[in-house]
Parts: C-alpha cells; sequence; structure tokens
C-alpha cells in the first residue's frame, strides 16, 4: 500500500504548515488557560492546600475560604472529644488595611493568624519550621515573596497593619491570593490587628489520626442540625468548594468555555480551510483514482489520515509550546496549575478540531469527479 | 484479423444545459469499437469526442442510448458496481498527467493497484514491468517534478497499462507534447493493443496521429461522419525501452 497520505505531507509540508500551527497554537491556548484558571483559582484554595489537616471547621454554608465568619470555641472541644482527631488548632482570619510606603497608598490584604508552634498545621507546607518559629515575635509577618512589589518592604523592614506596626521577617512561596495579598501572622498578632472584629477565630483545623478517613470522620463531626453554628467538611470537599465557587459563581467557568468555543472555532476554520486547499491543489488527480476505480470512501480515508497526521504534529508543537509558555509562567511566579484530566481535554478537544476540519476537507472530495477530466 | 467488438454504444444522446440555452452535444450516435485495436477520435474541437469518450468509459450518464462493455450494460450499473468495473477493467489517460507531486514513478503506478487487492510483490512487479514496457524503468525512482512532460505522460500511461485493462481510454495524450514525445506516448498506446489485445480508444485533434491509428472516426457536430480502417499503419520507426 503507497502511503499517500504520508509521503504527501512529507514532500509538501509548507502547504500543510499552517493547520499543524492552527492546531498546536489552539492546543497551547486551551492548556494555557485552563493552567492559569487552576492555578489561579488553586491559590483561593491555597490556605487548605498548604495546610496539613485533613478536616475543616467553619461557618455553616461557607462556600469559599475567604468568605468565612466567626464560629464559637466550644468547636474545639468537640473536636478534641473525637478519638480519631489527634490535633486541633484555630485559623483566624481578619480583613487588613496595609499602609508601605505613601507612594503605594493602602493595600487590602487578608490577615492569615497561625499557630507558630513547629508542629502547626496552618500553612505547614508552605513555611518552613524555623521561619514559622519567627513569628513567635510579636507583630512578625510573613508574605509571599511576589507580593512585595505590592506592600513596598523588603525583609528586615516595617510597615504599617490596621494602625499597628508590624515587621517582615521572611517570605515564602506558594502564598498568593487572590484579590489581595496573604499577610501570615501568630494568632497572638492576629489578635492584635483584629481592632473592633469578633475575636473568635473562622475555623479550626484537625488532624486525623488516619488521614484517609477525613471523609467519613468530618461527616461524625459534622453537628447536622439546622440551627448548627458550625459545620465540619474535609479539606479536600472544602477545597472543591473554594474553585468551585471561583469558578461558576464569578463567571470565570463561562468564560473558560466561551473562549475554549473561540479558540475550537478559529482552529477549525484555518486547519479545514488549510486542508480543504490541500484536497482542491490535488482534486484532479483524486479524480484520476477515482476514475481508475478508486472509491470516495478510500480518497476520504487519505483525507482523514492527513488530517490525523496534522493533528499529531499539532499535538507535539502545542505540547512544547505550552511547556515553554508554563515554565515562563511558572518561573515568574504566575500560578499555573495543569492536571493529568485538562491535559487530556485539551488533546481531545484539538484532535477533535482536525478530525472536524478533516470532515470538512472530505466534502471538498465531492469536486472530484473523473468526468470534468475529459474536456 | 478476427473483430471483437468489445463496446457496443447504441442510440447515445447527450445534451448539456447552460442557463436556459440547452445544446445537443451527441445525437443519436451508435458506435462499436474492437479489442486490439488502437482507434482514434478525431474531429474539430467541441465536436463531443471527450464526451463520448466519457460516456463509453461509464464516467458520464448520457441522457439516452445504451452502452454494452465486455457484455455488461454500463448504465445499467449502480454506482458502486460502475467503480468496481473500472477498477477491474478500464485504465485512463487524460490530456494533463495528473500524477501525484509526492510519489516517484514507482509509487505513482502501485497506488491505483493498491485497489485491486493484489499482494505487495505482485503489485510491485507489475509496477516495474509497466514502467519497462514504457521505457521508463530508470525513472523509476523520480518523482514528477524531475520528469519531462513526455515522460510524465508515459508514466501515466504505465499507472493505466499496470492494471491489465481491456479497455484503455485516452483523451488527447499527446496535445501537452512536443512531437517526438508525442510520437513516442502513440506507439505505446499502439502496442499496447497490439500485444495485450486491449480495445485503445483515444481522442484527439492531433492530425499526426491519424496515420497510426488502426481505424479513425470523424466526429462533426456529434456524430460520426466518417468510419476509415487502416488495415496495416505502421509501427513507429521510434521505438523505447
Ligand atoms: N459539463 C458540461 N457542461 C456544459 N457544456 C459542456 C460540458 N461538457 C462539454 N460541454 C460542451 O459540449 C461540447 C463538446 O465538448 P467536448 O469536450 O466533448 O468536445 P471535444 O470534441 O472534446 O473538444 P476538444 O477537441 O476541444 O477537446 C462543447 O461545446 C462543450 O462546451
Ligand atoms: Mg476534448
Amino acid at each position: 500500500m503507497v502511503a499517500l497520505a504520508r509521503k504527501t505531507l512529507v514532500y509538501e509540508w509548507r502547504r500543510y504548515l499552517p493547520a499543524s500551527l492552527a492546531v498546536a497554537f489552539s492546543g497551547m491556548l486551551l492548556l494555557v488557560q485552563l493552567a492559569l484558571v487552576f492555578g489561579i483559582f488553586d491559590s483561593a484554595a491555597v490556605y487548605i492546600n498548604a495546610s496539613r489537616g485533613q478536616v475543616w471547621v467553619g461557618y455553616p454554608g461557607t462556600q469559599s475560604i475567604d468568605l468565612g465568619r466567626s464560629i464559637p470555641r466550644d468547636a474545639q472541644m468537640r473536636l478534641l472529644m473525637n478519638p480519631q482527631v489527634a490535633q486541633v488548632e484555630p485559623f483566624q482570619w481578619v480583613n487588613g488595611d496595609w499602609r508601605g510606603s505613601r507612594q503605594l497608598g493602602s493595600v487590602s490584604v487578608f490577615v492569615s493568624g497561625i499557630d507558630p508552634a513547629p508542629d502547626g498545621l496552618v500553612f505547614a507546607r508552605a513555611i518552613p519550621p524555623a521561619l514559622r518559629a519567627r513569628l513567635e515575635e510579636p507583630g512578625a509577618i510573613i508574605v509571599d515573596r511576589a507580593d512585595l512589589p505590592k506592600l513596598g518592604i523588603q525583609v528586615g523592614q516595617s510597615g504599617i497593619l490596621n494602625g499597628q506596626r508590624v515587621y517582615l521577617v521572611g517570605t515564602t512561596s506558594g502564598l498568593r491570593a487572590l484579590g489581595g495579598v496573604n499577610i501570615v501572622t501568630s494568632l497572638a498578632t492576629a489578635e492584635q490587628l483584629n481592632v473592633g472584629g469578633d475575636p473568635r477565630p473562622a475555623y479550626y483545623v484537625a488532624r486525623l489520626r488516619d488521614p484517609a478517613r477525613a471523609a467519613v470522620v468530618a461527616a461524625q463531626l459534622d453537628p447536622h442540625d439546622r440551627q448548627r453554628r458550625y459545620a465540619v467538611w474535609s479539606a479536600s470537599t472544602l477545597a472543591a468548594r473554594t474553585i468551585h465557587y471561583w469558578l461558576f459563581e464569578t463567571g470565570a467557568g463561562l468564560g473558560v468555555v466561551f473562549m475554549s468555543l473561540v479558540v475550537f472555532l478559529v482552529g477549525t476554520v484555518i486547519t479545514s480551510q488549510t486542508l480543504m486547499g490541500a484536497v482542491a491543489g490535488s482534486i484532479s488527480e483524486y479524480a484520476t483514482l477515482n476514475a481508475l476505480g478508486a472509491s470516495h470512501g478510500a480518497l476520504s480515508r487519505v483525507v482523514m489520515e492527513q488530517a490525523g497526521w496534522v493533528g499529531v504534529a499539532g499535538l507535539l508543537g502545542g505540547g512544547v509550546l505550552s511547556a515553554m509558555v508554563l515554565l515562563l509562567a511558572h518561573s515568574q511566579d504566575v500560578p499555573v496549575g495543569i492536571t493529568v484530566a485538562g491535559v487530556t481535554a485539551c488533546a481531545v478537544l484539538v484532535m477533535g478540531i482536525t478530525l472536524f476540519s478533516g470532515m470538512l476537507a472530505v466534502r471538498t472530495l465531492r469536486n472530484a469527479d473523473p468526468a470534468r477530466l475529459l474536456r | 484479423m478476427v473483430e471483437h467488438v468489445a463496446i457496443r454504444g447504441r442510440g447515445i444522446g447527450k445534451s448539456f444545459t447552460v442557463g436556459k440555452v440547452s445544446t445537443r452535444v451527441i445525437d443519436e450516435l451508435s458506435v462499436d469499437v474492437a479489442s486490439g485495436e488502437l482507434t482514434l477520435l478525431s474531429g474539430p474541437s467541441g465536436c463531443g469526442k471527450s464526451t463520448l469518450l466519457a460516456i463509453l468509459s461509464g464516467l458520464e450518464r448520457p441522457d439516452a442510448g445504451s452502452v454494452e462493455a465486455l457484455g455488461e450494460q454500463v448504465w445499467s450499473l449502480d454506482r458502486k458496481a460502475l467503480q468496481r468495473f473500472r477498477l477491474h477493467h478500464i485504465g485512463f489517460v487524460f490530456q494533463g498527467f495528473n500524477l501525484f507531486p509526492a510519489l516517484n514513478s514507482v509509487e505513482q503506478v502501485e497506488l491505483p493497484l493498491s485497489y485491486l487487492g493484489l499482494g505487495a510483490e505482485e503489485t510491485r512487479r507489475r509496477a516495474w514491468a509497466a514502467l519497462d514496457e514504457v521505457g521508463l524503468a530508470h525513472r523509476r525512482h523520480m518523482r514528477p517534478a524531475e520528469l519531462s512532460g513526455g515522460e510524465k505522460q508515459r508514466v501515466a500511461i504505465a499507472r493505466a497499462l499496470a492494471k491489465r485493462p481491456q479497455l484503455l481510454f485516452a483523451d488527447e495524450p499527446t496535445s501537452a507534447l512536443d512531437s517526438v514525445s508525442g510520437q513516442t506516448v502513440i506507439d505505446i498506446l499502439h502496442r499496447a493493443a497490439r500485444v495485450h489485445g486491449t480495445m485503445v480508444l483515444c481522442a484527439s485533434h492531433d492530425p499526426r496521429l491519424i496515420a497510426h491509428a488502426d481505424r479513425v472516426l470523424r466526429m462533426e457536430d456529434g456524430r460520426v461522419l466518417a468510419d476509415e480502417h487502416h488495415p496495416h499503419p505502421p509501427m513507429g520507426a521510434h521505438t523505447t525501452s
């Protein structure tokens, strides 16, 4: 069998290049968009994902972690009474107003009050124990290094937070917030900063003896009645609620779907036009084959095979492009999140673009009428 | 010489309608074409040569009349059966060579053979033999861009002959070629008719070909005006291979 599709692709690669590029860029746009959205919304759940607890207690109905409200302190006792619970820790949440240098004006910030003990749970994955211990100093704060320009200070310098002087004792990464700056302090410092606010914490975080039982234990611990003053979730449930909230309540999800449609459309238009042009350019050769007895089905398979190879080349190119863009983003501390499901979805969509374009190009084959060769 | 009729056309009529004007291109035409002969359809431009060729070869449906080829009523076959009939019995050579730019000569010839379901071995053997027959053994691995016009047409003829068709149709096979190449091409077609007993029907307004045909059908306005047999036309001194 003569490999007509592949030989033609190799020989006339210039003709097919636009299609492969369109596929590659479509794939890159889809994947980078998805990675950015996931990255950004992951940072909405950073409090959960950067912490070590498996169970979170908060105000009932809380849709996103940043929307927490104070809960009664007796929740802590109730948690500790459960034999599954190994450790419980309060997480204080204070909205703050930052004044760094005069030129920058005020910046709205989220103050997270955490237990600075070396075995503390909250932000355990983002702040190493040595740095964490320095939060014991009154007025000590830690921020993500990417937020330094917004705050206008360097490590060792001080600024005014909620009217009180605080000191930057160190920076870390992976703490960027959505729509503001995360500032981490000790519980004691947070209490000082919480001028006129509810002194009770917004969340309690618990570590379980058996991390795998998070969902079961969370269900056990939840008070379940209508008048409950707090609710209990597993960490993954609360993180998913938070990401879901940002994705759908903010309209960002719709934006992703809309952008994907646009990319699909543009990719399909360019790819199909290129393939149709290639078919049209060889139409008398195809017609000759048809005259000699090759069926339209056989000719269609040649075109679809070409579309398939264009797609494969585009996928490879798109993969390389995406990797480059995402690495660049990562090096610039732009939050990006890649999941196997996301990559698979993009790959499927990209192959969809090429196969759909191939089917459009197959329609051009209808012009391969051998009677037209006789004139 | 015993004549075997390969194609029997009876009462063929064909009109084309462009806008509101309908033109009669083939008019009540009946014709028999024999195997083992090179039959030339000649006549002025626009007299309907190509259209008749298309009707006799199963590419264009006539408005009236019938075509019997190798005992089959061609225009009673459905689309699939007609395609199979063409695959197994008919070869074509067109004015444009219609070669795939990406394929070398062997592959051009092998391509239509692959639809016959022959083994790789047999396919290759036939392709080489066909290229040998048109005198292009030494051009086997060249692509169309590296071949002259005459060589391209010879590859196209090899592609048509490799199937070993009983019926070979050629439309203006020499009109894009210089006289030497044209001579070579007509010799090859002639030899195919003599050696393989193929029916070769060739449409051309090239007067140089008339002397080389076994039989000349002179057409005008969709009708055959004269039917001349040349008992022993000279085979060209210019041989190939
Ligand atoms: N598909 C078509 N639609 C409309 N008119 C057509 C069509 N095909 C052929 N014709 C007309 O039919 C007539 C005969 O055409 P045909 O191609 O058979 O001529 P020909 O004898 O092969 O001429 P030439 O020597 O120039 O190739 C011409 O007048 C042409 O315009
Ligand atoms: Mg013609």
